[in-house]
């Protein structure tokens, strides 16, 4: 079990620069998810960690050891590809033992090693199987366990779960959670879906264009305190709403043209100046929709509910503003008979605490 | 009603009358006259009547002469060619799906096909004018000091062989290169990422999943190998006969038209019986892998690790 650290890593293909001077520190025993969107770079810095693809600049640690230009078949981390790519002329068996053989480890050991291996992806009894008689799932449990039987210090996922159905995909998201507790390993999980990697991570990176790194940590860092407008619209669903900061008694005030002002609150380690332009951003989950007068927020802004769409358990309303901004609310339903009945080009109002209110800087 | 049945025939069988030229050819002109052939080789004229009678003498003759010898000869030649064509063909196909780019690629190939649509006698003749005494690869071995009787580059064992594995290479190179260019490279990937060397990845992924590709190629290659006759009637001088200039020789020279015949439809059946022994040990294989899954099936309700060893 040993951390990763990437130094000032450069990659270009074709004269594209993919990867620009990244830095990373991915500590050791960690279900840690690269996140970000397509053409991000993620991948590709998955494969020069694998060794699948070599650095044009820069230098990768696997605990103190530089493996910057170490051959991949010498280096203890392997990777789980999105296509599974199971070698379809042998058995799950002999797909599974594939590193064991190589290794020249007895008969007794490769058996006990594969056994145990597909034991813990809950495949045993399919050993003698072609890849191609199994099913998707199947065939990501053959790869896990092929990935693992070699007890790598990293274990790399590149968006494992892509080519499953939706049903699949959430068991096997927790079966992976359940097997990096089970193998203290350190799973790095390349992914672009953000609910994917909410739900699997303990720290999560958010990479934006050429590989650059926008925020890092838990899933709930990442998810209540964005510090940039891509991480707030990239993870989850988003109101962006700009203005500039007030100071008035103490207090702090944003002036958004044509609503007027919203109180917000700022913790000891931001540094804004008043008078400059800003960000808010807030959940829509946080946001409380009534057509009632309420009591008891910090602020309230007026608008009208241009789109309800009822999901079950919540409802999901778009609310136009005075100023013409739309506003995304989320309202769960909490009753079976709710206590008032938002319809469409209904006046609403919406109610909202200033901690909700996440700053960011412009 | 009766438009109902002119739609039926003449359209929804639209492929059946599609085909029915290429099959009535194939009728006509192959297995007809094959047919003829086989009832020629096995029926003969009584002595002094005009009756005919069923016989398997010609037959006999074949496998009690020296026929025999030569469809051993040809076997022989026909075996070392196809595998100098697949020792040869291998690395070019190899060298042409993994290490060429796209466009290079179509070139190369390109290269590799030209001389088939060469007609075979210009092939041959080629190599003719290359081998001869005063050719122009006798004449840069003899200037290299390392070949000083340039006679005898003509005329013999090596000669055919050159001419053979010239003429059946491409038919060699493109069901290999077909396989390889299809295969998943990130195989080749995982394999290198679960600790294989490059030589590991061959031999352990590669070239098992190349087998079918092989197995055509040799097919390709073995199988008109074993009949041809002017390759080795031309650069192989008159002193060696092989199968197919025998039969030559049975119909065009000595008339012995039921003889001929018997070696032609032995020629047809020999191949033949070849496919068949690959495809059964094929099968069989199949069958030895499905019945061990059967094994592991039973084997499973008592959660037993105790098995046999997977076959690769």
């Amino acid at each position: 079990m040993r951390h990763i650290r990437v130094e000032n890593v450069n990659k270009s293909f074709d004269g594209e620069i993919i990867v620009d001077s990244l830095n990373l520190e991915i500590p050791a025993g960690q279900f840690f998810v690269l996140l970000g969107p397509s053409g991000c770079g993620k991948t590709t810095l998955l494969r020069l960690l694998a060794g699948l693809d070599s650095v044009d600049a820069g230098r990768i640690f696997l605990g103190n050891e530089d493996i910057t230009y170490l051959p991949i078949n010498k280096r203890r981390i392997n990777t789980v590809f999105q296509q599974y790519a199971l070698f379809p002329h042998l058995t799950v068996f002999e797909n599974v033992a594939y590193s064991l053989r190589l290794k020249k480890l007895s008969q007794t050991v490769i058996k006990e090693k594969t056994h145990e291996a597909l034991k813990t992806v809950r495949l045993a009894g399919q050993e003698f199987k072609f890849p191609r008689s199994l099913s998707g799932g199947q065939q990501q449990r053959v790869a896990l366990a092929r990935a693992i039987v070699n007890e790598p210090d990293v274990l790399l996922l590149d968006e494992p779960l892509a080519a499953l159905d939706l049903k699949l995909k959430e068991e096997m998201m927790v079966e992976l959670i359940e097997l990096q507790d089970k193998l203290k390993t350190t799973f790095i999980y390349v992914t672009h879906d953000q609910q994917e990697a909410l739900t699997v991570a303990d720290q999560i990176a958010i990479m934006n264009d050429k590989g650059q790194i926008e925020q890092m940590g838990t899933p709930k860092q990442i998810y209540e305190f964005p510090v940039s407008t891509f991480v707030a619209n990239f993870v989850g669903n988003n109101n962006i709403i700009e203005g500039a900061l007030h100071v008035h008694d103490g207090n702090f005030f944003v002036e958004v043209e044509g609503l007027g002002c919203v109180s917000v609150y700022i913790s000891e380690k931001f540094r804004l100046i008043p008078g400059c332009r800003l960000f808010m951003s807030i959940r829509p989950e946080k946001i409380f929709i009534s057509k009632k007068d309420k009591q008891g927020f910090s602020s309230r802004l007026e608008g009208k509910a241009i789109e309800i769409i009822y999901y079950g358990h919540s409802t999901n309303y778009l609310v136009k503003l005075k100023s013409g901004k739309l506003l995304r609310v989320f309202e769960q339903n909490e009753e079976h008979f709710p206590q008032e009945i938002i319809d469409y080009d209904d006046l609403v109002y919406l109610y909202f605490q200033k901690e909700n209110i996440v700053l960011l800087e412009h | 009603m009766i438009k109902k049945l002119f739609k039926n025939i003449f359209l929804q069988e639209a492929y059946f009358w599609l085909t029915c030229p290429a099959l009535l050819w194939e009728i006509c002109f192959l297995y007809l006259p094959v047919l003829v052939l086989a009832l020629y080789s096995i029926l003969d004229y009584s002595s002094g009547s005009t009756a005919i009678h069923l016989t398997f003498e010609h037959y006999q003759k074949i496998f009690n002469s020296l026929y025999f010898k030569i469809i051993l000869n040809s076997c022989v030649l026909a075996i070392v060619t196809a595998t100098i064509c697949l020792f040869i063909a291998y690395p070019v196909a190899y060298f042409l799906a993994f290490k060429v780019n796209k466009r290079f690629r179509i070139f190369l190939l390109f290269l590799i096909i030209i001389p088939s649509w060469t007609s075979l006698i210009v092939q041959i003749y080629a190599w003719f004018f290359l081998l001869e005494k005063n050719g122009l690869v006798s004449q840069l071995l003899s200037t290299l000091g390392l070949f000083s009787d340039s006679h005898h580059l003509l005329n013999n064992y090596f000669s055919i062989i050159v001419g053979m594995v010239s003429c059946f290479l491409p038919f060699m190179i493109f069901p290999i290169y077909a396989i390889l260019e299809r295969m998943d490279k990130q195989l080749l990937e995982v394999s290198a990422d679960l600790g294989a060397s490059r030589y590991e990845t061959f031999k352990r992924v590669v070239f098992p999943l190349s087998l079918p590709g092989v197995y055509a190629g040799v097919l390709l290659v073995f199988i008109p190998a074993l009949g041809e006759f002017a390759i080795p009637t031309l650069l192989g001088g008159s002193k060696r006969v092989f199968w197919g200039s025998i039969i030559v020789d049975k119909f065009l020279r000595s008339r012995d038209w039921r003889s001929g015949a018997a070696l032609a439809i032995i020629g047809i059946l020999f191949p033949a019986l070849i496919g068949l022994l690959i495809y059964l040990f094929n099968k069989s294989i199949n069958y030895f892998k499905r019945d061990k899954i059967k094994i592991d099936k039973t084997k499973k309700a008592k959660d037993n690790w105790d098995f046999t060893e997977s076959n690769i």
